[in-house]
């Protein structure tokens, strides 16, 4: 044993002296091998600390560990990130307590949470509708003979104020644009609007004018943007239990039983909200948060520009007190004798370094009371029309219960473009027939006399036997008259259902379908078995299932990690190959070189294992020494990077670091692969090399010239 | 008396491509215990070849080579190498010392090869035997540091430290001034007297056989003769009628 020990510490001597020897060959090939334990360390750590918080994220806000839907579907899920405007085509599971059963009877799974998603376009808030659906409710007061004289004027004069707007925004676009560019009939509409006849008779009889109005004149007013909204229709109550990152921002949470609409915070800022104030906040995000100077940065100078050319939206909503207030405020802010309030907010708004921080404290103190921030406010009913997969119309009316956001993924698109809504209107909207439903439309065919009849039967049905002759036709009129009836009474049980039914028995989130449901698991390391014991607990209770991990629910996002490890891989197995060629070319020269010394040794007496062990022992001290001060560099790096942060440039990397900042960390793993992988690429490179110097004859010695 | 070479009709071809080339043909030879046997030839005469297969680093075409009771045609190349490591000592004409390694390390190698004695056995061992070569003063350098005679010194002394019954020599003096020369051949002489190993060592410098105990003259390839020192000083060393 001394004697190995000894052998090896010669071995060792010879090796490292050899390498000393030759010391730019050495700090050559041992750079690279730095850089290469230094890139696998910290990359890894990278990789390893975006797949931590992209899971984080991912799992913690829509898709939970796993995705389960139906096996019979035809497109794939994906809950987030999809690129397609569409919802992926799903089959339903039409027994939510079955599939729930049998996946809580899965040994890893801890909750599963109903879903169904999909999209609608909601129009809301056209300001100069609302207006003059205000003054036409005023105006049936005021004929009816209520005291509403002072609101009735306010509203009119804002009216005429919106008139004034348009027409203004008419004219310019001729004149920028080209005098085609608004139809014939808008002018007209727009020059008879203005006109004192039309004003004339308006206190006397204001229908036909406000008919004209409604018809005319909000169409022209572009403001009522129709909002596209992607909702997930879930068990609120389930959700937010399970999904622990959700937080209520504004307003509060769906109660229990209730229906309801819950905005995404992300959506609600970025559709809803004021487009004006939305600028402002983001020109405030970019100097505050992101070190942004408007004097550099043409993104800020270009929400500028927008804000003082698109004071139309801010004016359509002053009637003729706020224009007053306004006119009096900005002056006084702006110091201007200007008279003109849309070329006042057009001053107000054209900001610079300076005077931004307080023009924005001034527009929410003073400004934004008088104005109406959001076109959906949070206690608004939102008429949401889809449509069914059928192909008709269905509409809901939902309450705004308020906002909510993902923790740690306020900012992020990716996160912030799935709104909620209960599972009961989601089936609503996605025509599926609710139990009421169902049964209703079974009254109504009872009481309209309808049964199903056998093809081959109908003539008879239709027609009577031709041996009662005659009376068949006179019992006939009885049942369409009830029919009529029983729809009548129908349809105004509808209505008042729109308006009673914002609550259900809970228990109806339990029964019918879903379209997916994700599946919190308790180990999360053990998803892929989960995942084969749930697509076989589907299969033996009837319910085909297909079970996918968050990664791939979450589409391209979930791929991004794999693919930036794939990157990470391909480059660290390119470097380590151009060092491994490179250690071996070194240590084939080596050998070369030094035949004669190689030789001598065998002749004295060494053996060829002496010899390859030498190269070995070459090889991996150079692997060794250079690896570990890669390594330590590599973590090092983390480190400064851990206490820095690397800030998230854009949305999608604000998603994938899960907030503003990753802040990267070491894992012993990283460590232990950078030098597992240094090793073995320095073994594999003294092979050639080894062999070499095996095959050396000690006749290399004798170099008499015989 | 008892034989540690015996070389028995030996040939040893070399191909070079196409050809083959004979380097040694039918070559018969005895070599006593604690001989100081000068092999002599020009070059190609095949001294380094016969030198090759005593030393057990080649191995015959034809015939056998003994070494120490061992026919090395018969041993594998393991056995081969620790038959060298155990029982021949090798020095070099160009002294071959490891060069990143002590002048004491160096001497050492072949015990750590070895791996009989302990650290501080071989570090007596060593330190006697350059006390013996007269460099003990110069254990610590390297062998760069050192003349071609001290070099060659630290050569023999590792060709000795592991007390081996033979020591081969290739042309030791050719590499040295004949000064130098003299000094290294008088060492191997007093070596061979007082610890009674056997040397076999090729040269064709004619001043060297004085101190052989026997001289074999080689020419292409084949024994022409083997002659006492005397003789082959009167001689001129070479065989007759073949001028070098």
């Amino acid at each position: 044993m001394r004697g190995y020990l000894d052998t090896l510490k010669v071995i060792a001597q010879i090796a490292l002296r050899n390498l000393f020897a030759s010391r730019l060959k050495t700090l050559i090939v041992g750079g690279i091998i730095l850089f290469g334990s230094l890139l696998v360390v910290v990359g890894t750590a990278l990789v390893d600390s975006v797949d931590a918080s992209m899971s984080r994220s991912v799992i913690g806000s829509v898709a939970g560990h796993i995705q389960v839907y139906s096996a019979k579907s035809k497109d794939e899920l994906t809950v987030m990130g999809g690129m397609a405007m569409e919802s992926p085509d799903l089959t339903p599971i039409d027994d939510f307590a079955a599939l729930r059963r049998t996946l809580l009877a899965v040994p890893n799974v801890k909750a599963v949470v109903p879903m169904g998603l999909s999209a609608a376009t909601v129009i809301a808030g056209n300001t100069v509708d609302v207006v003059l659906e205000r003054l036409r409710a005023l105006a049936r007061r005021k004929l009816a003979g209520e005291d509403v004289q002072a609101a009735y004027e306010s509203e009119k004069d804002h009216v005429r104020q919106i008139i004034t707007v348009l027409s203004g925004e008419v004219d310019n676009i001729r004149k920028i644009q080209s005098e085609k560019a608004i139809a014939q009939d808008d002018l007209d509409a727009v020059a008879k609007a203005v006109s004192p006849e039309l004003w004339a008779g308006f206190d006397r009889d204001p229908y036909p004018a406000l008919e004209f109005l409604e018809n005319r004149i909000a169409p022209l007013a572009s403001d009522a943007d129709m909002l596209f909204l992607r909702y997930l229709g879930t068990d609120t109550d389930a959700f937010a239990k399970s999904f622990d990152r959700m937080k209520i921002v504004d307003g509060q949470a769906i109660p229990r039983g209730e229906r309801g609409f819950l905005f995404s915070k992300w959506v609600y800022e970025q559709q809803v909200k004021l487009k004006t104030a939305l600028r402002l906040d983001k020109i405030s995000d970019g100097i505050n948060k992101r070190s942004q100077t408007i004097a550099r940065s043409e993104e800020l100078q270009r929400w500028i520009k927008q804000n003082t050319t698109e004071v139309k939206e801010i004016m359509l909503q002053l009637d003729g007190q706020k224009t007053a207030s306004f006119r009096r405020l900005l002056q006084g802010e702006l110091g201007s004798q200007q008279s003109d309030v849309a070329k006042l907010l057009a001053e107000f708004f054209r900001v610079d370094d300076a005077n931004f921080a307080r023009r924005y404290r001034f527009f929410y103190d003073q400004l934004a009371p008088m104005l109406e921030l959001y076109r959906v406010r949070i206690g608004d009913m939102l008429t949401i029309k889809s449509f069914t997969k059928s192909g008709y119309v269905q509409s809901v009316k939902l309450h705004v219960y308020g906002t909510f956001a993902f923790q740690g993924l306020e900012d992020s698109h990716i996160a912030g473009e799935l709104n909620l809504m209960d599972m009961v209107s989601f089936r609503e909207l996605y025509g599926f027939l609710t139990p009421e439903r169902a049964r209703e439309v079974r009254e109504i065919k009872t009481m309209a006399g309808m049964k199903e009849v056998a093809r081959d039967q109908a003539e008879a049905e239709l027609f009577g036997k031709p041996d009662l002759g005659g009376a068949a036709s006179g019992g006939s009129a009885r049942p369409v008259d009830e029919a009529e009836a029983a729809l009548r009474s129908l349809a105004g049980r509808q209505q008042r259902a729109a308006r009673a039914s914002q609550s259900y028995d809970p228990a109806q989130l339990e029964q019918g379908d879903v379209l997916n449901a994700a599946v919190i698991v308790k180990d999360p390391r053990r998803i892929s078995q989960t995942i084969k014991d749930i697509e076989a607990a589907g299969a033996k209770a009837g319910i085909p299932l297909r079970a996918i991990t968050w990664q791939k629910a979450s589409g391209l996002v979930g791929q991004f990690v794999t693919m930036i490890r794939a990157v990470l891989y391909i480059s660290v197995l390119i470097i380590f190959a151009v060092a491994l060629v490179i250690i071996n070319n070194a240590l084939v020269m080596a050998t070369l070189e030094r035949m004669p010394e190689i030789g001598t040794l065998r002749a004295v007496g060494a053996q060829r294992r002496f010899l390859l062990g030498m190269l070995l022992v070459e090889a991996l001290a150079v692997g060794v020494l250079f690896g570990s001060l890669g390594a330590l560099l590599g973590a090092g790096i983390v480190g400064v990077i851990h206490a820095v942060g690397i800030p998230a440039a854009n949305e999608i990397l604000y998603f994938l670091f899960s907030g503003p900042r990753l802040h990267p960390s070491l894992s012993p793993a990283n460590v232990i692969i950078s030098l597992a992988i240094v090793l073995v690429v320095s073994a594999i490179s003294s092979i050639y090399p080894g062999l070499l110097a095996m095959r050396v004859s000690p006749r290399q010695a004798m170099q008499s010239d015989d | 008396m008892n034989h540690i070479v015996s070389v028995n009709n030996v040939s040893k071809n070399y191909n070079l491509g196409q050809v083959v080339v004979p380097a040694l043909r039918g070559v018969t030879l005895d070599v006593a215990e604690g001989e100081f046997l000068a092999i002599a030839g020009p070059s190609g005469s095949g001294k380094t070849t016969l030198l090759n297969l005593v030393g057990c680093v080649d191995t015959p075409s034809a015939g056998t080579v003994t070494v120490d009771g061992k026919q090395t045609g018969l041993l594998s190349e393991r056995n081969l190498t620790r038959l060298r490591l155990n029982t021949i000592g090798f020095i070099f004409q160009s002294f071959n010392l490891v060069s990143v390694l002590s002048v004491l390390q160096n001497v050492e190698l072949p015990l750590l090869l070895q791996r009989t004695l302990n650290a501080r056995e071989r570090r007596e061992r060593v330190l006697a035997l350059l006390d013996r070569v007269g460099i003990r003063e110069y254990s610590k350098h390297r062998p760069s540091e050192l003349s071609g005679g001290q070099r060659q010194r630290v050569a023999i002394a590792r060709a000795l430290v592991t007390r081996p019954k033979l020591v081969l020599a290739d042309e030791p003096t050719a590499n040295l001034d004949s000064v130098t020369g003299t000094n290294i051949l008088n060492l191997m002489k007093e070596l061979n007297q007082s610890e009674k190993t056997t040397f076999i060592f090729s040269t064709h410098d004619a001043r060297v056989w004085a101190y052989a105990s026997a001289v074999v003259r080689l020419a292409d390839g084949q024994i022409q003769d083997r002659v006492s020192a005397e003789e082959a000083v009167r001689a001129g060393g070479l065989p007759a009628g073949r001028p070098a």
